[in-house]
């Protein structure tokens, strides 16, 4: 690890009562399948590019698998790594912003608020991870596509910039339900869509100052690390390396 | 080199707008089906939750359907000219096309949920006016940004744009 790295032992709130929402992706578990990207197309109302949209750039996912080959024909590996938002503690994203559409929250979200968006994609030009989606155009769903959209995500206009929340609609549910059952929230209560999707069970969602929780567990171990964690811009998302 | 965007203004986006202008004045004009008197309800002792009943446990405080509305007035009250209205919508096996009065325009990106509302104990009429001195409901009480914000940072409740904006 270079010194840049943050180990997750290092990870704090400002607040001891304040999570710090992080992520562990097993590579070894992950096959590729893609179910995360069509959980979270499904849970968080992303528009379907077309196949000419697509050929321009313009396809948004919130998540995508990248496509790694080792070696030449026929010894060849494949290796798969799930990339979205990486929830940056120091994001290249948010100073760059003129409208402040894009800022870190108490709990470490890069928090993108569509109603303040202007659309000047400068976020997106300075994202080394390229996970931030322009809405070129209004959405639109053909019918009867139009009756899946989920309620509790908010479908953005064109011209908005958008990404990964870590699905903040589940966390604020949460944390609300935990509420009102009196309890505090749980490891384990909370699970973006694509981490419940994942058949291989390879990610691991969670609260990174909690060092009993699973995410934190994950994130400690030997082959963890940040993806482009050297430019310093202190990821929350920890990729656990296919051992070979 | 990228294609222009596709204009973002036509005739049928103006003519949705200017529908949704016309929509939203009789919004505030209160054009429902039936006069339905919420004084008159409240004063027979309903609370608002007994119609209104996901308020307290749901993200919508929802309208309630004409199934709950028999409930009552399948026994009781059922002479005067509204509950005919609503006997003939009943009889039809129709519901009654209730207008929404309050609701936060697309554009606001808000999800606004109930069910923490009432558990912190703030009055229905906090958000909504005084409902039970009202014949048909009125949007008596304009919800900006503002009124949100205000109240949040009054009761101490989180002002942080995720909390409604996603």
């Amino acid at each position: 690890m270079s010194d840049q790295l943050v180990p997750v032992s290092e990870i704090q709130s400002a607040d001891d009562n304040v999570p710090r929402w992080g992520m562990a992706i097993d590579l070894d578990r992950c096959t590729g399948c893609e179910a995360c990207v069509v959980a979270c197309h499904v849970e968080n109302n992303i528009p379907i590019a077309t196949e000419d949209d697509a050929a321009m750039g313009r396809s948004s996912h919130w998540i995508r698998i990248d496509r790694y080959y080792e070696g030449t024909f026929p010894d060849i590996k494949v290796k798969y790594r799930p990339v979205l938002c990486q929830q940056c503690d120091d994001a290249p994203c948010e100073p760059v912003c003129p409208v402040y559409a894009t800022y870190q929250n108490a709990e470490g979200l890069n928090v993108q608020v569509y109603n303040r968006c202007v659309g000047t994609r400068y976020c997106a030009n300075n994202c080394p991870y390229q996970v931030r989606v322009f809405n070129w155009f209004d959405p639109e769903w053909p019918e009867p596509l139009d009756l899946q959209l989920n309620p509790d995500v908010s479908i953005r206009p064109g011209g908005v910039m958008e990404k990964c929340t870590f699905c903040v609609q589940r966390i604020q549910r949460g944390k609300l339900d935990a509420q009102a059952e009196g309890r505090k929230v749980e490891d384990g209560d909370i699970q973006p869509a694509c981490v419940q999707g994942c058949p291989a069970e390879a990610m691991a969602f969670g609260d990174l100052t909690d060092p009993e929780s699973k995410v934190s567990q994950w994130a400690g171990v030997g082959r963890s690390t940040q993806l482009l964690g050297e430019l310093g811009t202190k990821p929350k998302v920890f990729y656990l390396e296919k051992s070979d | 080199m990228l294609a222009p965007p596709r204009p973002r203004l036509s005739w049928s986006r103006l003519l949705e707008v200017s529908l949704s202008v016309v929509a939203g004045g009789l919004l505030w004009g209160q054009q429902q089906p039936i006069e339905f008197p919420h004084d008159k309800h409240v004063a027979a002792g309903v609370d608002c939750i007994d119609c209104h009943s996901g308020a307290d446990i749901r993200s919508a405080a929802t309208i309630p359907s004409i199934n709950k509305c028999m409930l009552c007035h399948g026994r009781v009250a059922n002479e005067g000219p509204g509950v005919k209205l609503l006997l003939e919508y009943w009889n039809q096996k129709r519901e009654v096309p209730w207008q929404r009065v309050y609701g936060f325009e697309r554009a606001a990106n808000v999800r606004f949920r109930h069910a923490p509302h009432i558990r912190a104990k703030i009055e229905c009429s906090a958000c909504h006016g005084n409902v039970a001195a009202m014949t048909v409901a009125q949007k008596a009480v304009v919800h900006t940004m503002g009124t949100c914000v205000r109240c949040h940072r009054q009761t101490q409740a989180s002002d942080d744009c995720a909390v409604c904006h996603f």
